[in-house]
């Protein structure tokens, strides 16, 4: 079991005062929280802090824990000293259950963990429905699929203690699911107690990213490189859609960005999204005499000036 | 053969716009009712229907029901301050996935 440096965590002084461990801890919870934060490591982090909270605010628990001493550095190997605890009652109701650490367990326990209100009141209770985000890929939801995904979730064996159990689980990707969805797998939740119905499992839906779409919605976006022959004068192009490729008419004169739609082939929803694709103008490189001569050409005849809204003189 | 095949294939019901009930949504959420009508109240979110009885929640209420509890517990947000927090975050979300559609990322 490793030695965890609560104050080295919350960036404080062992003499920091509670207002300053409050403080502090406002401040890193915003930082980390994972619903606000970006960072990596959000969720390991904001779990660490909220450990690290939990023994320096209450005066007892961080009494007990500044008895160990200050020579201990973080992760280095801890076996509590015996007795270490003597004279010390610890009150229960710690946030949010499930995830403290070993060395955490091991000097104050985990008997103030409480199963999440309900059911505590008894007979025949439902369970408690689960969540889990899972990512697919786009071409499930145009064909439907059949995902394997593995879950982990904390539960109370027996006893009591909280235990992570890993599971896989085989489901149905229902064809012209979006993200940000959900499905509902009835039973597939936390047990009941008392003999009451387990609660269900519901999944988000979240795509992966994809290496040609981009996702708004139902709509697909389709970035397409074209020549600037074809961007002038028009073209009919072949483009992927995921749904197979179709022929694409590119009006004449069309301009870099120009989005051009094809109605109802982005997901296949009850509204079925519509499909965008983005011209992207790609300049032929002046790498030979011949291309050179070609710009060189354009230059002599096309009166062209990007530049004219600018207002500056050009020579 | 694929050792996934041997699993059953569970096949789950797709949340619809607008089909939760509040009771559906409570118990998804574990929170209590009263919770529940304060966030409507705060028009954090909002159900189709007028009466409590007839209220209809979105598969998009799940996740903010329960990011607002987080902010709550975790942060001490009050409720105007849930509100503010999930609706820049709800920008945030857009602007990221604009940017990504103009291929910037």
């Amino acid at each position: 079991m490793q030695y965890k440096d609560y104050y080295k965590i919350m960036g404080l002084s062992r003499t920091a005062t509670q207002d300053e461990v409050k403080r502090a801890y406002r401040k890193l919870a915003r930082k980390y929280h994972p619903d606000v934060s970006k960072e990596k490591d959000a969720e390991a982090k904001f779990k660490e802090l909220g450990e690290a909270y939990e023994v320096l605010h209450d005066p007892q628990k961080r009494a007990a824990y500044d008895k160990l001493g200050s020579n201990w550095k973080a992760g280095e190997d801890f076996r509590p000293p015996p007795n270490w605890d003597e004279g010390f009652e610890f009150k229960g109701g710690f946030a949010d259950g499930g995830g403290f650490s070993d060395f955490f367990e091991q000097l104050f326990g985990r008997t103030g963990f409480h199963p999440s209100g309900q059911e505590q009141h008894g007979f025949h209770v439902r369970g408690q429905d689960s969540h889990a985000k899972i990512y697919i890929d786009l071409e499930d939801s145009i064909h439907g699929a059949t995902r394997s995904i593995s879950l982990s979730s904390p539960q109370m064996d027996a006893q009591g203690y909280m235990q992570v159990k890993h599971r896989s689980l085989s489901i149905k990707i229902p064809k012209g699911i979006k993200p940000g969805q959900h499905i509902r797998l009835a039973g597939q939740g936390d047990p009941g107690s008392g003999g009451g119905k387990a609660g269900d499992l519901l999944l988000e839906i979240a795509f992966n990213s994809h290496p040609l779409y981009r996702f708004s919605d139902t709509d697909i976006y389709l970035d397409l490189p074209v020549t600037p022959w074809e961007a002038a004068l028009g073209a009919k192009i072949k483009v992927p859609t995921p749904e197979g490729s179709v022929d694409l008419k590119i009006p004449p004169n069309s301009r870099q960005g120009t989005k051009l739609r094809l109605k109802g082939r982005g997901l296949p929803a009850k509204t079925p999204g519509d499909f965008f694709v983005v011209l992207q103008i790609a300049l032929p490189p002046a790498d030979t005499e011949r291309a050179k001569a070609v710009y060189q050409k354009m230059q002599q005849e096309l009166d062209f000036n990007p530049r004219l809204s600018l207002g500056v003189k050009q020579r | 053969m694929n050792p996934h095949d041997l699993l059953p294939v569970h096949t789950g019901t797709v949340i619809e716009d607008d089909s939760l009930t509040l009771e559906q949504l409570c118990n998804a959420c574990g929170v209590h009712t009263d919770w529940v009508i304060s966030l409507v109240e705060e028009s954090i979110i909002e159900p189709q229907g007028g009466e409590i009885q007839v209220w209809r929640f979105s598969g998009g209420s799940l996740v903010r029901v329960r990011s607002a509890l987080r902010l709550h517990r975790d942060l001490g947000v009050n409720l105007a301050g849930i509100a503010l927090a999930l609706d820049l975050m709800e920008e945030l979300e857009n602007l990221r996935t604009q940017l990504k559609i103009m291929g910037r990322n």
